[in-house]
């Protein structure tokens, strides 16, 4: 009996404090919540100045994105590339990239996308604006993928409103890290390499930029809409299947017989690479490491007593204390040399295989003229293809040099190789129409390049003027009308081309 | 009465059961630096290290507690522990933690295990360049190396928003 009442009174005894501590717990634990909490913002809400009320650093820190606004225009810099894109809209104009706070703007601007007067007409179809803008998710979500890549790009000027922002990579629950895009998990699946669903937070912090920094293409697709007719989609897909390299990609393409256009010159069904920057990050040795983009493009920087990501993306080298020297011994005088070396040697390939290729397209013009066969050409254009496509692919995104210096050079070799390849074979033919001596026009400037690839510059600009002042002026009013217009990402900006 | 005790006792064991799940006392069997993330206090150290060189090198644990043998790593994560929980209940800690006494020698402990060639060459070199006893040899590493891994700035208000500490 005794026993009992001591061995009650304890468990009593013992409970008080056990309680105490579960209603510490429980307050720590509604500490965390708040502390953890996000606000609260709408789906698909695409004006970052709204997500910037309660993240203030990382915002200013974006807009600080709109330092970066010099124009320059890479085909003065560079004429042979116009004679390698001829028939393509990048011998229109090309520009060296800008701060995210232009990306939408640029892709307005460029004479690449032409001057629409109405929502049907253009060059350009839908999907260009798919990596410009956090408006497209809602367009995606409105009617389905299939209606979105369907039409031309001017069908959806009054709906994309705002440059790449906040909600291009962030749940708007969560905050959390989050493709926005189905087209990149679709890729990684095919790819095998590494499944969207098993990305960590590290990975996430290079994921969501490969949502366009990569190759892809606008694979045709043939669907029927709710009212029976029948419509064709260009789908913004990454040719990934055999892997993420070069050679993987051409195959992939090869197999397909696909081509994004057919040469003016040398009737070449080429290929278009686009920025394989993410496909080329994996192989280099920053990439092996376990780093991600964010790393080295977002530093973690201290302002005050606060740390955070710095979305003003841009270039390490602005930043070296806080990139580099976060994990190598040097100084930053050493590293922006080391840089500037790797740079040059990627230009010193790039260059020879420019010319080496300008050239093959021009004397591929000249067999054509003189009456060659499609039989006799046929191996010459696979060998251009091939070439060019290669040196694209090395340099079209830009940091390659630096992201996988190795990778760059070796297949700028290759398509040096290839595309030697094409005027040794182009020299029998040549030969064969009494032309063997037969050399390719001065291409030395832009002007001279785009007078010999036919290109009707002042026309092109003229449309494009009447556009910006007419079209474009409806787009804004309707962008504001819909209340997805964001003006406070457009404070200050100036009107800056390659042709004013 | 009997019934009564035996209640009690079930009650007060389903209780300590209870209080144990609400902690997530078993997750701290890991060494998983999501388990110091528990506690929002280490928000701050977690994503520190997250942003720091050490992230791919060393855990929580491969740092603050010693590596040489089990026993001894227990018993140091049980007395961090209840020194943990202890200030965590009363609230008895402010923003700026600062490690001393027994965890800090484990930290500069796990410094030299990992940089030993280093460290070598640093008493090789005291002893050939120096008076025999002018030569501290106690002072931390991060006397001088101030900022690794978790930075200067580790005040616990100072890495908001930090959406790579969320992820529990």
């Amino acid at each position: 009996m005794k026993k009992s009442w001591i061995v009650t009174i304890a468990s009593v005894v013992i409970m008080v404090p056990l309680l105490l501590l579960v209603v510490s717990i429980k307050e720590n634990k509604a500490d965390q919540k708040a502390i953890n909490a996000v606000p609260d913002i709408k789906k698909f809400e695409s004006r970052s100045s709204e997500w910037g009320k309660y993240y203030q650093r990382q915002y200013d820190s974006y807009m600080k994105t709109r330092k970066s606004d010099e124009i320059k225009d890479v085909l003065k810099e560079e004429p042979a590339l116009v004679v390698m894109w001829a028939g393509y809209g990048f011998a229109k104009d090309y520009n060296a990239p800008r701060g995210h706070y232009y990306a939408l703007e640029d892709n307005i601007n460029s004479l690449r996308t032409g001057g629409p007067v109405d929502a049907q007409s253009g060059p350009m179809p839908t999907a260009c604006w798919t990596c410009k803008s956090p408006d497209v998710p809602r367009l995606i979500e409105k009617n389905g993928e299939l209606d979105y890549y369907t039409g031309k790009w001017a069908r959806f000027g009054g709906e994309v409103a705002n440059t790449i922002g906040c909600a291009d990579c962030h749940d708007n629950k969560t905050m959390k890290l989050t493709a926005t895009r189905g087209y990149l998990q679709q890729g990684l699946d095919a790819a095998g390499s590494l499944k969207y669903a098993d990305a960590s937070h590290q990975e996430m912090r290079s994921l969501v930029c490969a949502q366009c920094h990569v190759e892809y293409y606008f694979k045709k697709t043939e669907w029927t809409d709710a009212k029976g007719e029948k419509k064709t989609a260009n789908v913004v897909t990454l040719p990934w299947d055999n892997g993420l390299s070069a050679e993987a990609m051409e195959l992939y393409y090869d197999q397909r017989e696909f081509s994004d256009w057919q040469h003016a010159i040398s009737k070449t069904p080429m290929l278009k690479a686009q920025h394989p920057g993410y496909e080329m990050f994996v192989t280099g040795v920053h990439g092996k490491q376990g780093l991600s983009c964010a790393d080295c493009h977002m530093p973690y920087v201290r302002e005050g007593g606060v740390k955070y990501s710095s979305h003003q993306v841009g270039s390490p080298l602005q930043n070296i204390a806080n990139t580099c020297l976060n994990c190598h011994q040097g100084t930053e005088k050493e590293f922006r040399a080391t840089v500037e070396r790797k740079l040059e040697r990627k230009n010193e390939l790039s260059r020879t295989a420019m010319s080496v290729l300008a050239k093959a397209h021009l004397e591929a013009g000249k067999a054509w003229e003189l009456g060659a066969t499609a039989e006799e050409m046929k191996p010459v254009l696979q060998d251009i293809r091939h070439a060019q496509w290669r040196w694209d692919f090395s340099i079209a995104s830009h940091g390659s040099f630096f992201h996988a210096p190795e990778e760059t050079l070796r297949v700028l070799g290759s398509a040096i190789n290839k595309g030697q390849d094409a005027r040794l074979k182009l020299r029998s033919v040549l030969a064969k129409y009494n032309a063997a001596n037969y050399e390719a026009p001065d291409f030395s400037t832009k002007e001279k390049a785009q007078a010999i690839v036919g290109l009707p510059f002042g026309k092109l600009v003229e449309e494009k003027k009447v556009f910006l002042n007419g079209l474009r002026g409806q787009w804004i009013e309707e962008g504001k009308a819909k209340g997805v217009y964001d003006a406070k990402s457009r404070e200050g900006m100036q009107f800056k081309t390659s042709y004013n | 009465m009997k019934f009564v005790a035996v209640c009690c006792v079930v009650a007060a064991v389903g209780l300590a059961a209870f209080v144990g799940h609400e902690a997530r006392v078993l997750t701290y069997l890991s060494g998983n630096p999501k388990v110091c993330i528990n506690c929002h206090t280490m928000n701050t150290h977690y994503a520190t290290w997250q942003h720091s060189s050490h992230r791919d090198s060393a855990t929580c644990v491969d740092c603050h507690l010693p590596r040489d043998n089990f026993l001894e790593k227990m018993l140091a994560k049980s007395r961090d522990g209840y020194n943990h929980s202890l200030a965590m209940t009363l609230g008895s800690y402010g923003n700026n933690l600062r490690i001393k006494g027994n965890a800090a020698k484990r930290i500069q402990a796990n410094c030299i295990s990992c940089h030993q060639e280093l460290v070598s060459q640093m008493l090789a070199n005291a002893e050939l360049y120096h008076e025999k006893g002018r030569m501290t040899l106690d002072r931390p590493c991060w006397e001088c190396h101030r900022g690794l891994p978790h930075g200067t700035t580790r005040n616990l208000l100072a890495t908001q928003n930090n959406i790579g500490v969320k992820e529990l």
